[in-house]
């Protein structure tokens, strides 16, 4: 069995999954992958079945982090190695996980995000600018390291990190921010950064677009707050 | 309307479409409410004691931290079903993975 599982958490994205899929089994040959369809009400499953690749079917749609979490509970399942996670959408271009996977054997950090800020740039609305750039100082006070993108879903985990974060309430349902970088630091885990390529939604149909992002701040707020309340077990 | 409250509440835990342990709480209700229609005695000069001129004002008050604590206690069951809910649905996707896997080795190892 290999040692790396592409895990792509999927709702609704028959347009984009095929595309996803080959150029996942095109940049990163070494790795088995599994779709983690969250609930979707078109034909994810059935395309992702099509390819030959792993796929879980969650029965109704529980939210990005909660289809995350489901993956990584496989992965510790089936004992690998490594988990790679990439969105189902074709926003993260798989040609830079290996930026990843090198940056992981270089620096021997347990968790690699990337980060489409590192090189290059990437336009994006000015209120989520300053949300991204909110979050990332507040990790980087508590942390110490700087993070430029910490909302990214663009990361490689080691096992000692996913088997953690499978554990029933050690990852939340909806979107991970600083808040699991922070609390990854918390249980002493090495994070970093590795620059990657991410290209812009055509629809513009952003992960954080649903939400409102008022409460979304707060919410974050919170997270963080008890990350920093609750006592290390 | 208390007592209407008390009884509807009893008959719907007898037809066993409420749960026990979660009707407690607005039995407690309905007896409050019934119980407060008798106790002028006691709101009146406790009212007054407390510097509220108006004593049902009291009884507002009482009836509004029992519905806030209620409300609380319900978003905390809603909280801890969504979690079992997650739980749930995430094993039973890993479950369905190895069925079908299981399966799929069955029905090849007969077609050999």
């Amino acid at each position: 069995m290999n040692t790396y599982l592409v895990l792509i958490p999927a709702f609704n994205e028959s347009a984009d999954l095929k595309k996803v899929l080959n150029d996942v089994r095109g940049n990163i040959p070494q790795a088995d992958i599994l779709v983690v369809n969250d609930g979707s009400t078109d034909h994810t499953s059935e395309i992702a079945r099509n390819a030959g690749v792993m796929v879980l079917d969650i029965p109704y749609n529980i939210g990005y982090g909660g289809a995350v979490q489901t993956g990584f509970r496989f992965a510790t399942e089936f004992v690998y190695d490594y988990v790679i996670t990439i969105d189902g959408d074709a926003q993260h271009d798989p040609v830079s996980a290996k930026n990843l996977i090198k940056a992981m054997e270089e620096t021997g950090a347990d968790v690699v995000i990337g980060s489409r800020f590192l090189h290059g740039d990437y336009r994006m609305g000015v209120a989520r600018k300053a949300g991204v750039l909110l979050f990332s100082k507040i990790a980087q006070w508590y942390t110490g390291v700087q993070f430029t993108d910490p909302t990214s879903g663009f990361q490689i985990l080691n096992r000692k990190v996913f088997s953690y974060l499978a554990e029933e309430n050690n990852y939340p349902l909806d979107y991970p921010d600083a808040n699991i970088i922070m609390a990854m630091h918390k249980m002493k885990f090495t994070v970093t950064e590795a620059p990657v390529t991410m290209r812009e939604k055509p629809g513009g149909k952003s992960m954080h677009s649903g939400y409102r992002p008022f409460i979304y701040v707060m919410r974050m707020f919170l997270s963080i707050l008890m990350v920093l309340l609750r006592k290390e077990e | 309307m208390g007592i209407f409250l008390f009884i509807v509440i009893l008959e719907l835990v007898r037809r066993k479409k409420f749960r026990e342990e979660l009707s407690i709480i607005w039995l407690v209700i309905g007896i409050c409410l019934i119980l407060s229609s008798f106790a002028d005695r006691v709101i009146d000069p406790l009212a007054l004691r407390l510097g509220i001129s108006y004593p049902p004002a009291l009884v507002f008050i009482l009836i509004f931290f029992l519905l806030v604590f209620a409300m609380l206690y319900f978003s905390l069951v809603v909280s801890d079903l969504k979690s079992k809910n997650k739980e749930l649905s995430q094993k039973m996707a890993l479950l369905e993975y190895r069925v079908s896997k299981i399966t799929q080795e069955e029905t090849s190892a007969i077609k050999d």
